[in-house]
């Protein structure tokens, strides 16, 4: 075919449907294994899976999941995890992979069980990681631009004026460009975290506490720190413009109708937009199409400027950074002064290698462009295209489109004919989802067998799966103390709030100590307002550990059994040095 | 020519397309010497006689000791010992043991100095100095030999010195055969040094070739190129000879030779010495002016080792130790003053300071205490 010109005649198709068979070859059904996945995709538990461990993940995903929201768990910690881990060639472990109890979220790990992939992931892990860790500003940079245009591309689109074949056209590619992003996530997090790990094993080999390292990390501003000074900053403001009085006793849905109603309010909430502009572009959970971004709905920084105004001191950013960074720099002294010739040079060589390649500050950073900002385009377009098939009446609301797996949206955009049957599950499949929202908090933190060890040091940093962690689990470890890791030094005596999910954080009052399974990006404002933080799961580099530091407040992770052993109005008392909590007796 | 004679070359013989023999390093000198600068005096023994010289069963000992990448750092380190405990204790051939004592007469004969002559042994790597990969400091060199016998023990000191951990584990990582079949060594009148240094002819820290950079301290200067003191410093304008900046460094100890020890040892610097500068003005420009010279004739800047001799009428007492093409800075970086030089300090950052490989590599280290592999 000569190029530039434009056939006119019909398209010749030569007919596959000589060659169209169910089988590869006879009595072979190609299984679902056999899909584009290193190792498996999202499942239902089955029976085998009792002689493995599976985590509860309820540190990214504490309310379940919708079927549209599947489809981006595959792309994230199942898909992108074990793409990531094949690439970078993590010796001891090809990802994770992801089961669900009813609809909420289960983690495992698949070991690497041979020597020779062992050796061969070894060879090509040095190859790939010591390039990237030798300049990994400008590899960073360049994955955060790419992921940055991909939001202006986005962000820019008229969804409203699209044709359908463009909407459609958008809703693919979406879902592409939420499958990019988590690759890139889990290539520089496991690139990473072989450079946090080696300076962690160092730290223990030269005789200092390996959970010192991430507080060596600290104290590098994130984009979710510069968003908490917003919103203390807007907290401030409302006092100065006399707005303060819906946002301390409105719910979030009526505020900005009282608010707009005060002289100062339309000022307030101007200023409160620009704020959503930039840092609005963040759902509460990752992976769920559910739930809203904050510039959709900003109930979340409402709440959390109303938390806020009860502290009336405010909270002087710049002091506590400062000080935390003097802090950081005299442990990092004193442990130099502990250590002298090679083992003091290697400790330089690894901090250095850490401070330009720094997961403890990556680990919150790139939570605004990938983990909490991916899926938004996603659930755009689907809103979108969910609005206009309500109009259809082929749905009864926009948000049913959440309800159908991508597949099955895929296959019905190509052949409308299936719409009836689908559109007629949908009630059930949100009563099936509520069912299991309410049931969330009653499921066991681990399910399968219980390991005594587990040999990917990353699933012990990150979610903390200690030697002690799986000895509590298996209730070997009752006692009137809890112990964890000691994530954040201090040490604070108060009242318990235990909570089991994101959505119900504005139950926490100020003063209070959180217990809660484990933090993510969206608890961070609550940490303006809490005592001291206690969390079931969670290791050096969990979210709760990096933030308590970085407000000074004591923090224990990785007790396991916080949430079921401590309730609500408990006294307890944290020790963030020793990695303690003592439960006294119920106040309540 | 007897093998002996092959084997073991007088300074003077020594010429530049020697060094596959020698190493760059006393090639280069013996090149200067010919070409009539003030050089140390000396003698190699080239890097074949150590083929000649360990009997076959040795060798396949320390091929068998050698032939798997260690477990971990402390099998490495059990290797390395007993490689070199192997090496050291093997005696030199007759023909070698005379062949070096012959030298070693004539070069006393030379200097006309005698029985007092002392010396310096250092290993010489024949791949040293190669455009990219930087030996130095990887190998033993002993200051303050006198003795025969003993200059004959730390030639094979020298040889030892070859199987440290980091060496093979350098020649591994650069795809060279694990044992040292690459070490010559050079044998050279110590210079009784008051002052003694390095001369960059470029500024090792920015690579601007308009600036020259003295540095120096009292005494040998084994205390200068181990890095044990912060030593005086000068920055000279190469156009003008002006000095620039100069600044006194905290030289709280030197190196001297200590008689009873028979060895160079690094002592605490008498008080009156350590605020004191080493070196003169005229003496920074004319040491300036003649590493420039070098560098002229090199056609690659270069970092120069030099000593003044004690009491010696000057400039008559400085003598070139050795010198080198300046590793940190690409050779074909233009002779300008240049902030362009920014890139290629990101791209070999610690060159100059760690002129062998870190000590801390996190990918190694993860592979090896992290992920465990077996092998790493």
């Amino acid at each position: 075919m000569r190029l530039g010109v434009p056939s006119t005649e019909h398209p010749r198709i030569v007919p596959v449907d000589d060659y169209v068979r169910d089988e590869l070859y006879p009595g072979y059904k190609q299984a679902f294994g056999s899909q584009p996945f290193v190792a498996g995709p999202v499942r239902p538990f089955g029976k085998a899976d009792n002689s493995r461990y599976w985590l509860r993940d309820s540190l990214h995903f504490s309310e379940g999941m919708v079927p549209a929201s599947i489809a981006l768990l595959d792309d994230a910690q199942t898909w992108g995890a074990q793409l990531g881990a094949e690439i970078v060639g993590v010796p001891p472990t090809r990802g994770s992979v992801n089961r669900l109890a009813g609809t909420h979220v289960y983690i495992g790990t698949i070991d690497v069980d041979t020597e020779w992939q062992v050796q061969a992931r070894a060879a090509r892990f040095a190859e790939y990681v010591t390039p990237i860790l030798a300049d990994f500003d400008r590899y960073w940079g360049m994955r955060a631009a790419e992921l940055q245009s991909a939001y202006d591309h986005f962000d820019a689109l008229d969804l409203t004026a699209m044709d359908p074949g463009q909407l459609w056209a958008t809703v693919k590619d979406a879902y592409a460009f939420h499958r990019r992003a988590w690759f890139i996530h889990f290539e520089v997090m496991y690139v990473l975290t072989a450079n946090y790990l080696a300076f962690y094993g160092l730290a223990e080999e030269i005789g200092l506490e390996g959970s010192l390292v991430s507080a060596f990390l600290s104290g590098r501003q994130t984009f979710y720190s510069k968003t908490d000074e917003e919103l203390w900053r807007l907290a401030a403001r409302a006092r100065e413009l006399q707005v303060t009085g819906p946002l301390l006793h409105e719910p979030p849905a009526s505020v900005r109708t009282k608010i707009e109603a005060l002289p100062g309010g339309r000022t307030w909430w101007h200023e409160f937009g620009e704020f959503l502009r930039t840092y609005g572009q963040r759902t509460e959970e990752t992976c769920r199409i559910d739930t809203p971004p904050w510039i959709e709905d900003p109930s979340p920084a409402l709440y959390a400027i109303g938390s806020f105004l009860t502290r009336p001191a405010g909270f002087d950013f710049h002091a506590a950074r400062q000080q935390a960074i003097a802090e950081r720099d005299a442990q990092i002294d004193a442990a130099r002064r502990s250590l002298s010739g090679s083992d003091l040079e290697r400790f330089d060589q690894a901090l250095a290698s850490n401070q330009a390649a720094n997961f403890a500050w990556w680990n919150e950073e790139h939570n605004y462009l990938i983990d909490r900002r991916a899926a938004i385009p996603v659930r755009r377009a689907s809103l979108e295209l969910g609005a206009r098939l309500t109009d259809e009446g082929r749905l009864s609301q926009p948000e049913d489109i959440f309800f159908l797996f991508k597949p099955e949206l895929y296959a019905v955009m190509e052949d409308a004919a299936g719409w009836p049957e689908l559109a007629a599950m949908i009630p059930d499949r949100r009563a099936y989802f509520e069912e299991w929202r309410h049931r969330g908090p009653e499921l066991p933190t681990m399910l399968g067998t219980i390991p005594d060890t587990v040999p990917d040091p990353i699933m012990i940093e990150v979610f903390g799966l200690s030697g002690h962690f799986l000895r509590t689990l298996k209730g070997t470890g009752q006692a009137a103390e809890l112990r964890g890791f000691p994530a954040a030094k201090g040490v604070a005596e108060g009242v318990a709030r235990v909570i089991t999910s994101v959505t119900e954080i504005s139950r926490v009052q100020p003063g209070e100590i959180l217990v809660c399974g484990g933090t993510t990006t969206e608890w961070t404002p609550v940490f303006g307002i809490i005592k001291a933080c206690v969390c079931d799961t969670g290791g050096s580099l969990t979210h709760a550990a990096i933030v308590s530091r970085e407000y000074g407040i004591p923090c224990v992770v990785g007790t396991a059994t916080a949430t079921q052993a401590i309730k609500t109005g408990d006294r307890v008392r944290v020790d963030g040095r020793q990695g303690t909590v003592q439960v006294f007796a119920s106040e309540g | 020519m007897s093998p002996a004679d092959a084997h073991v070359i007088d300074l003077g013989d020594i010429r530049a397309a020697d060094a596959p023999r020698v190493g760059p390093k006393m090639a280069r000198l013996g090149q200067l010497a010919a070409g009539g600068w003030r050089v140390p005096d000396g003698y190699a023994v080239t890097a074949r006689a150590l083929d000649g010289w360990l009997p076959a069963g040795r060798r396949s000992e320390l091929e068998r000791l050698l032939a798997e990448p260690a477990p971990d750092p402390a099998a490495a380190a059990r290797r390395s010992e007993r490689a070199r405990a192997l090496v050291e204790a093997q005696p030199l051939p007759a023909w070698l043991a005379d062949a070096v004592g012959a030298a070693h007469d004539r070069l006393r004969a030379r200097t006309g100095l005698g029985a007092s002559l002392r010396v310096a042994v250092r290993s010489s790597a024949v791949t040293e100095d190669g455009a990219r990969a930087s030996f130095a400091g990887q190998f033993g060199t002993y200051l303050g030999i006198g003795e025969p016998a003993d200059v004959l023990h730390h030639i094979r000191k020298c040889w030892a010195s070859g199987y440290t951990a980091g060496a093979v584990a350098y020649r591994r990582r650069n795809g060279l055969p694990p044992h040292a079949h690459d070490l010559a060594v050079g044998v050279m009148q110590l210079v009784d040094a008051r002052s003694a240094g390095v001369t960059f002819t470029l500024d090792p820290v920015t690579g601007d070739r308009g600036r020259m950079v003295v540095e120096a301290n009292w005494g040998f200067g084994e205390s200068v190129v181990s890095g044990q003191v912060t030593p005086d410093h000068w920055v000279v304008e190469r156009a003008s000879g002006r000095i620039l900046e100069r600044r006194a460094g905290a030289k709280d100890a030197w190196s001297v030779f200590d008689p009873e020890a028979g060895r160079v040892v690094l002592r605490p610097l008498p008080a009156g010495l350590a605020r004191t500068p080493c070196l003169s003005d005229d003496e920074v420009r004319y040491l300036c002016r003649k590493a420039a010279e070098l560098e002229a004739a090199e056609g690659v800047p270069q970092d120069v080792e030099w000593a003044i001799a004690r009491g010696a009428p000057f400039p008559g007492g400085v003598f070139i130790v050795q010198h080198r093409p300046e590793t940190t800075w690409p050779a074909a970086e233009p002779a300008e003053p240049a902030a362009k030089a920014e890139p290629a300090a990101k791209a070999e950052p610690a060159a100059k300071a760690e002129p062998a490989a870190p000590a801390f590599d996190p990918v190694r280290y993860a592979l090896r205490n992290v992920f465990k592999v077996p092998g790493r």
